[in-house]
């Protein structure tokens, strides 16, 4: 990693992934399908990244509805797809603004203690790892030695164990405790394919 | 629209890829191919760029001291999955007992979809405002379809053809999925697995053999037209069994007609020209109002709901 890329990606871990939650809640409210939701995160993440600097960035969480929400109306013009709520849905998105940020409620302890949880939920084999690699900061390697794998093992397991922390911020469990979650009430049909 | 790369997808080749980096092991050969992953679609950037923060996020975990977190929260949130999915397991098996009949009319009411086993294995999905009788004969499973649409999930069974009439639209299976329409002057056939063979029996013609994948009219006067491939079309077709309409560049005029299939309340487009305009979307069947006001507002028209019309406008 380059510099300017390892500090956009440090930012993007620090005050961009924490609002996931909120912001899929509010994409899976506006868009009927869940996939598609899936489809404007990635494109959002993507424009994220590509930013040059991101010091006059002051609401992060703003920035981040707000680029997803360019996202979804990019995708929605260029398909000339019409969903169910999308046209009224997208006006809600000033109410998730006015909410304060836990980030800047909580600041750097409460980050910690999001991380230490996310390791905490892993399954057993997976959660060793990660406080090996991510704790302790061992190598590969010297993980599968320890274990007594092969270090295939080693990186299949730390696929699974990314997945389920990414798997557990798309839901926002991180925050729960600082926020209450607005409940997507509506019962809605999630799977296309 | 519907076959392209998932999003999961994309997003396990992306944790791989960030993974196998942080250990310093990617060859040069490996870094071109990354790039080269990266490039062919935005989405794997935004996945890549998503996993990586959430890779060097966890490295915040080094300046936690003291032991490891108690692991109660995550042991608890996988019992709630497996609680969940135990009811889906009792859900399942409770289809499976329901009671079986030999002979047996099912009907549905306008909005209503309804599955149901048949007592030789077969499963069926009925459609909005359908009538179905199906009588289990020792050498015959035979099933009227006087109005509506269904789709069969056929039990393999050689000795007893299943066949599905429809006015005189013959359609004739032995293990095999598919759907019939009954539409004005004949059917539509919809095959999702194996081989059917359809025919009229007002004419002459031999049976046509129609294959997964494909779909076929069947003319109650003149018999079965050539099937055509089309599997796409047919997943999007049978979205009703989820209760969905799915749309892909369909006129709304005919988009509102599919949507007064399932409901009481009729849309009413007063303006011709709106009517034409072709659209794309996902919707629940039960949900009319929502879709014709977000048609509307596409096209720059208007809603106003009167009893049971709900009638578009074009706007001023």
């Amino acid at each position: 990693m380059t510099d300017g890329r390892a500090r956009i990606v440090a930012w993007l871990g620090r005050e961009i992934l924490p609002h996931e939650g909120d912001v899929r809640a509010w994409l899976r409210r506006s868009l009927a399908a869940a996939g598609d939701a899936d489809d404007v995160i990635q494109e959002t993440y993507c424009r994220l990244a590509g930013l040059a600097s991101v010091d006059h960035i002051e609401s992060p969480r703003a920035y981040f509805f707000q680029a997803a929400r360019s996202v979804a109306l990019e995708q929605l013009r260029r398909a000339r797809v019409v969903r169910i709520e999308t046209v009224t849905e997208i006006d809600a998105l000033n109410v998730e603004l006015d909410e304060p940020s836990p980030e800047r409620i909580a600041g750097g302890r409460r980050e910690l203690a999001r991380v230490q949880r996310l390791i905490a939920a892993l399954p057993d084999r997976c959660r060793r790892i990660f406080e090996m690699r991510k704790i302790e900061g061992l190598p590969q390697r010297e993980i599968a030695r320890r274990m007594g794998v092969t270090e295939h093992v080693v990186e299949n397991e730390s696929v699974r164990g990314l997945r389920a922390i990414l798997a557990a911020l798309a839901e926002g469990e991180t925050h729960q405790d600082a926020v209450p979650r607005r409940s997507s009430s509506h019962d809605r049909t999630r799977k296309r394919r | 629209m519907i076959e392209r790369e998932s999003a999961a997808d994309i997003e396990a080749r992306a944790v791989r890829w960030v993974v196998r980096a942080d250990q310093g092991l990617l060859t040069a050969a490996e870094r071109a191919e990354l790039d080269a992953w990266l490039a062919g679609d935005p989405r794997r950037a935004g996945a890549h760029a998503r996993a990586e923060a959430a890779w060097v996020m966890l490295d915040r975990a080094k300046a936690l001291s003291g032991p490891s977190p108690s692991p109660a929260r995550g042991g608890m949130v996988r019992r709630g999955l497996l609680a969940g999915l135990g009811a889906a397991v009792a859900a399942c098996a409770a289809i499976v007992v329901v009671p079986r009949l030999l002979s047996a009319r099912y009907g549905t009411a306008v909005g209503e979809i309804r599955r149901v086993p048949l007592s030789d294995g077969s499963l069926a999905a009925i459609n909005t405002d359908t009538v179905l009788d199906v009588a289990m004969r020792p050498r015959l499973r035979q099933v009227k379809l006087d109005k509506g649409e269904a789709w069969f999930q056929v039990a393999k069974d050689p000795q007893r053809p299943f066949v599905v009439e429809s006015g005189p639209v013959r359609v004739r299976a032995v293990g095999t999925a598919f759907s019939v329409r009954r539409r004005d002057g004949g059917c539509e056939v919809l095959v999702t697995e194996g081989v059917v063979e359809a025919w009229s029996q007002e004419v002459g013609a031999a049976p046509r053999r129609v294959r997964a994948g494909e779909r076929i009219f069947v003319s109650d006067e003149v018999g079965p037209a050539s099937p055509a491939a089309a599997p796409i079309d047919i997943t999007r077709s049978l979205a009703w069994r989820e209760g969905q309409i799915v749309l892909d560049g369909e006129a709304f005029a005919a988009a509102a007609a599919e949507f007064n299939r399932y409901n009481a309340r009729k849309i009413v487009i007063a303006d011709e020209t709106m009517g034409e305009e072709k659209l794309v979307g996902w919707f629940r069947t039960n949900e009319p109002e929502s879709f014709a006001r977000a048609a509307a507002s596409s096209f720059g028209g208007k809603v106003s709901v009167r009893g049971d019309v709900i009638l578009v406008e074009a706007g001023e």
